[in-house]
């Protein structure tokens, strides 16, 4: 009897069971175009192809990409590489998997019509931010300038902006600048600053799991960087067939959903993704890290940053 | 290209009256467009600024209400029971708010607060209330908070859908109220008044426009808070509507209507509508704008119908008026036809052909009547023309054969007698158009007696030769026999004037030339003079003796005169033709101007004589007509001895 | 040409006016065939208004003559004057017809 028992178990320890490789991917905001390329590759089933069996967790407003993962209600999160490396600093032991948008979408966006024509005009005047997360670029920026500003906590809609109570506001180039736009702001109207190009390009969208996961099954890891890849590249080959099922997806979850926005969003996800280079890649350069790393420690939003070895994990087979 | 008449007045009457009627058509149409859509203009302003103005009242309540709470705040005595009663008692008393909140500044209410916010709503029948305000709802952030706070002044929000998860789409009214301090006057937190708008979306889908028709809201940034299809509410906005559609035009409404004016435009391919007009306005309270969709289609049908009939009916006219035209066109080209053919047949000389008989009696009619009476006078005058022809050409040939005898016994051959040289004779007759009467002779009588005449017949034609060869016949019968000319004119009368019925005359010359001696005796009854020329002497005529023309009466007795010729004189006698001789002007060639031409002639030969005047003669008429036969005999005596 | 009758007792008097050409002529001639068949014999004619008298007019006048000379009656002339006096002496008139001294003596005779 004894032996029987502890055969099954030592064949439980040793044979993996199917259920064990059920996995979650947590994303960390709601249903859009912005995460098409996972949202597909579930639907394509491309994680089932590499042999991982993966439910997405939306994000959302109440739901924290990275708290979900550190709490162990995920095995695997998209996140901010600022975020990521916030945490690490807080003592989570996250690891980067794949780094998937290369370009920073970030900006910030004034009224063509008012007198804010360059980033110094910015001294003294009211900008909207967003979270802690949102708010390096910026303060790195103006820092660099050596203005101040008054910092207003902005919220999603744009209104206050767009009634003339902010000078200037973030927003990202994939969504709230296109929201802007839904108002009826022709592009003339706006006049934009990209951190992109203001020497603050940081890699945004990333792949991350706690080291443990990662430990304990490489390929697993490794496998849905690649599928979520594999669902990027059909995505943007198949654009239409995407858009039908971010608003399938979108009208499911009871989010306002219009294809004119949802569409915007996708082109700009593929700029940021194929960055200059439609060959879809997972790497997170070194030198994109440590600059990244660099700024946030100027910052102050972190004391100490990760190795590049200790924290990108793709890097080494 | 020859077009039938008829099918020529059909085009054109058809041409004309197509045009006329296109023209008042077209015009109608127009006109009745262009009054209909002012009207729609009118009447779609009308119904949108009714439409607002249902809304418009609703939110103007609301926020009063809201702005003086916001005021009495100032002063009041703040505690939470008083806030929570005041927001209960603001929901009773008004049954249009869902929802009520006083929220306060950061440690506005108590230092050691960060958030309060006590807020009252409806829920089922009751009214309950709750706080707002946790770590997990930072209300500073919120717009309802934030746009009231940073503007400092009362806003509306964009619509939002209510939290608790339900389908309500909800607009707040949101006022800053102050608090005062020793100091001053300051921002201590906003009043909010949240509105349900199921109301508004079912006012605004139960305006009937038309039937395909609607009234759609948009929010200051264009997002649709009302509209037909559901899926468009809330979660676009007018421009990404546009940008999703490529629509440019809508686009343009857009901003038009975000830009707070009003207006009325027109669309060929709005979205679900396809052509119509806008009717657009805003709603300046909470800088929303209302459109009111008229469908062009069926805000024209009723124009549209009625051109589509009035259109039919000219079609059935314009067959009607073909099918009139051209039986009427061809009741006139027939029977012209006929007319046309009995013509070609006529002209070819059949004159026998009947005419058709069409019993009318307009002018086809008329003309067809002239027809046939034309047609038998043509018959009667070729007939007469032919029997006319006949008897004029019987006639001519008479007077041909008439003439051919009169001339044939006249004698003709000169010189007549070669063989006596004492007498040099020529004639000649230069005969007129018409058969004359002119008549000449000369014979021997005997050895030594000449006998030579002349002679012009009264009147023309048949009988005026038929006397002369009679006259000319009896003269030589009684000449032979009697010597004297008196008395041979004598007797020549009494045989003519006895069995002249028909009163014709004839004067006469008759001399006798004794060729041993130049005697001469002669006779004259009412013949013209004739010219003496001896040599050396001007011309001298012969005096009548006033002697009446033969024929006239018997028994008229005639004297006989006499003369001597001695060598180289000419006896020139002429008929009365040679003087009356007209040119071209109707002058006379004379008497006068025969003297003159004889007298250069003094001592020619007879033929010389009578060609130099003949010659003048024709010289003077000068191509005239010549009216009557110019007769001329001259004799020269040459004197006895010429003969050995 | 005018031809004016008037009968004066058992002579009926004709007094021609103006021109005896060929065109006037046979009116003389047909006026006294016209007065010879209403039974006028004895014809007088006063030519003191004659202006002119042509060879038809002679010829018209004996054609006269000669119808009314067949039929017992009878053409006599007064009135001769100027050119119509001349014309009636050479062409022999005067020989053949009755020439009265004067109008007067015309209708006694």
């Amino acid at each position: 009897m004894k032996i029987a028992l502890l055969t099954i178990l030592l064949s439980l320890a040793l044979c993996p069971p199917a259920w064990a490789k059920n996995q979650r991917l947590v994303l960390h905001w709601l249903p859009q175009a912005q995460f098409a390329g996972y949202l597909m590759a579930e639907e394509k089933g491309f994680y089932a192809a590499r042999g991982v069996n993966l439910t997405i967790i939306p994000g959302g407003p109440d739901v924290g990409s990275a708290r979900m993962l550190e709490e162990g209600r995920a095995d695997f999160a998209t996140m901010f590489l600022s975020t990521a490396v916030a945490r690490r600093g807080e003592g989570m032991d996250v690891v980067h998997i794949g780094q998937i948008v290369h370009q920073s979408a970030l900006m910030l966006v004034a009224r063509t019509d008012s007198d804010i024509r360059r980033l110094e005009d910015l001294d003294g005047r009211r900008v909207g931010m967003w979270g802690p997360d949102f708010q390096i670029q910026p303060r790195a920026l103006f820092q660099r300038l050596g203005i101040e500003v008054q910092v207003v906590e902005q919220a999603p809609s744009m209104d206050l902006f767009m009634r003339g109570g902010l000078d200037a506001v973030s927003a990202m180039w994939y969504n709230e600048y296109h929201t802007l736009m839904s108002y009826g702001l022709e592009e003339g109207d706006m006049r934009t600053f990209f951190f992109r190009d203001l020497e603050l390009n940081f890699p945004e969208d990333g792949l991350y799991c706690l080291r443990d996961t990662f430990d304990r099954d490489p390929a697993a890891a490794q496998a849905v960087a690649l599928a979520t890849l594999d669902g990027w590249a059909y995505v943007f080959a198949h654009p239409e067939e995407a858009l039908e099922m971010i608003i399938r997806r979108m009208k499911g979850h009871k989010i306002k959903a219009n294809r004119a926005h949802q569409r915007w969003m996708l082109s700009r996800m593929r700029d940021i993704i194929e960055a200059g280079n439609p060959a879809l890649r997972l790497a997170l350069t070194r030198e994109d890290y440590e600059h990244a790393a660099r700024i946030l420690r100027e910052q102050g939003f972190i004391q100490t940053t990760p190795g590049y070895e200790d924290f990108v994990m793709e890097s080494s087979p | 290209m020859k077009l039938s008449l008829a099918v020529r007045l059909s085009a054109l009457i058809l041409a004309c009256t197509t045009i006329i009627f296109t023209l008042v058509v077209g015009y109608a149409y127009v006109v009745s467009r262009e009054t209909i859509v002012d009207l729609a203009r009118q009447n779609g302003a009308a119904l949108a600024q009714a439409t607002a103005n249902r809304i418009n009242a609703q939110f103007l309540a609301t926020a009063k209400v809201t702005d003086t709470v916001a005021a009495t705040l100032e002063d009041a005595d703040l505690s939470q029971s008083f806030l929570v009663d005041l927001g209960r008692r603001i929901l009773a008393s008004n049954p249009g708010i869902f929802g009520t909140a006083t929220a306060f500044e950061p440690q506005a209410f108590t230092r050691d607060q960060t958030y309060f916010a006590p807020y009252s709503y409806r829920q089922d029948s009751r009214i309950t209330s709750t706080s707002l305000g946790s770590e997990g709802y930072n209300y500073f952030a919120k717009d309802w908070y934030q746009l009231a706070r940073e503007l400092n002044k009362p806003i509306w929000t964009e619509p939002y859908y209510d939290e608790g998860g339900g389908d309500t789409l909800m607009i707040t009214y949101s006022a800053p109220f102050s608090r005062r301090t020793p100091r001053d006057l300051q921002t201590a937190g906003v009043v909010t008044a949240d509105i349900d708008l199921a109301w508004l979306q079912k006012l605004v889908s139960s305006v009937q426009v038309f039937s395909s028709g609607y009234v759609f809201l948009l929010s200051r940034y264009g997002a649709y808070i009302a509209h037909p299809d559901p899926e468009l509410i809330m979660n676009e906005t007018i421009f990404t509507h546009a940008e999703d559609l490529g629509l440019d035009t809508l686009r343009n409404l857009g901003r038009e209507m975000v830009t707070g004016k009003a207006g009325f435009s027109e669309f060929s391919d709005l979205p679900g509508v396809g052509e119509a007009y806008v009717s657009y306005l805003p709603l300046p309270e909470e800088r929303w704008s209302l459109g009111v969709v008229l469908p062009k289609a069926e805000l024209l049908a009723g124009v549209n119908r009625v051109t589509h009939v009035m259109t039919g009916i000219g079609l059935a006219g314009f067959t009607v008026l073909a099918v009139v035209i051209l039986l009427l066109s061809a009741s006139i080209t027939r029977p012209l036809r006929a007319l046309t053919r009995a013509a070609r047949d006529i002209s070819t000389g059949d004159l026998d052909q009947e005419l058709p008989a069409l019993g009318r009696s307009d002018e086809v009619g008329e003309l067809a009547a002239s027809f046939f009476s034309m047609k038998a006078s043509l018959k009667a005058h070729i007939a007469s023309l032919t029997a006319a022809t006949a008897a004029r050409e019987r006639i001519e040939s008479e007077l041909r054969i008439a003439r051919d005898i009169q001339m044939g016994i006249l004698p003709k051959i000169f010189p007549p007698f070669p063989q006596r040289p004492e007498i040099d004779v020529f004639a000649t007759i230069l005969p007129a158009r018409e058969v004359g009467g002119d008549l000449y002779d000369f014979f021997f009588l005997d050895e030594n007696r000449f006998c030579f005449l002349i002679g012009d017949v009264s009147g023309k034609g048949v009988p005026a030769a038929f006397f002369m060869a009679v006259t000319k016949t009896l003269i030589k019968v009684v000449a032979e026999r009697e010597p004297d000319p008196g008395r041979i004119l004598a007797k020549v009368n009494d045989d003519l004037a006895t069995d002249n019925e028909s009163c014709m005359f004839v004067t006469l010359f008759l001399a006798i030339l004794d060729t041993r001696d130049g005697q001469v005796v002669y006779a004259n009854a009412g013949h013209n003079p004739p010219l003496l020329l001896r040599g050396g002497r001007p011309p001298a005529w012969i005096e009548s003796l006033e002697e009446p023309m033969a024929g006239a009466m018997p028994e008229v007795e005639y004297g006989t005169g006499s003369l001597k010729m001695t060598a180289g004189d000419t006896i020139f006698l002429h008929t009365d033709g040679v003087g009356e001789a007209m040119n071209t002007h109707q002058a006379l060639f004379s008497d006068a101007r025969l003297l003159e031409t004889a007298a250069i002639q003094a001592g020619s030969s007879a033929t010389d004589l009578i060609r130099a005047v003949s010659y003048a003669v024709t010289n003077w008429a000068d191509g005239a007509e010549q009216s009557d036969d110019i007769t001329m005999l001259a004799v020269r005596y040459l004197g006895h001895e010429k003969r050995s | 040409m005018n031809i004016e009758t008037r009968i004066e007792g058992t002579k009926t008097l004709l007094t021609v006016t103006g021109r005896m050409d060929a065109l006037s002529a046979p009116a003389f001639e047909a006026a006294c065939v016209d007065l010879l068949e209403k039974g006028h014999m004895t014809l007088v004619a006063n030519l003191a208004g004659l202006e002119y008298i042509s060879s038809a007019g002679l010829r018209s006048i004996l054609g006269a003559a000669k119808k009314l000379k067949s039929a017992g009656g009878s053409l006599s002339f007064c009135g001769l004057c100027g050119m119509v006096d001349e014309v009636f002496r050479v062409s022999g008139f005067l020989k053949l017809f009755k020439v009265h001294a004067s109008l007067a003596q015309a209708l006694e005779e």
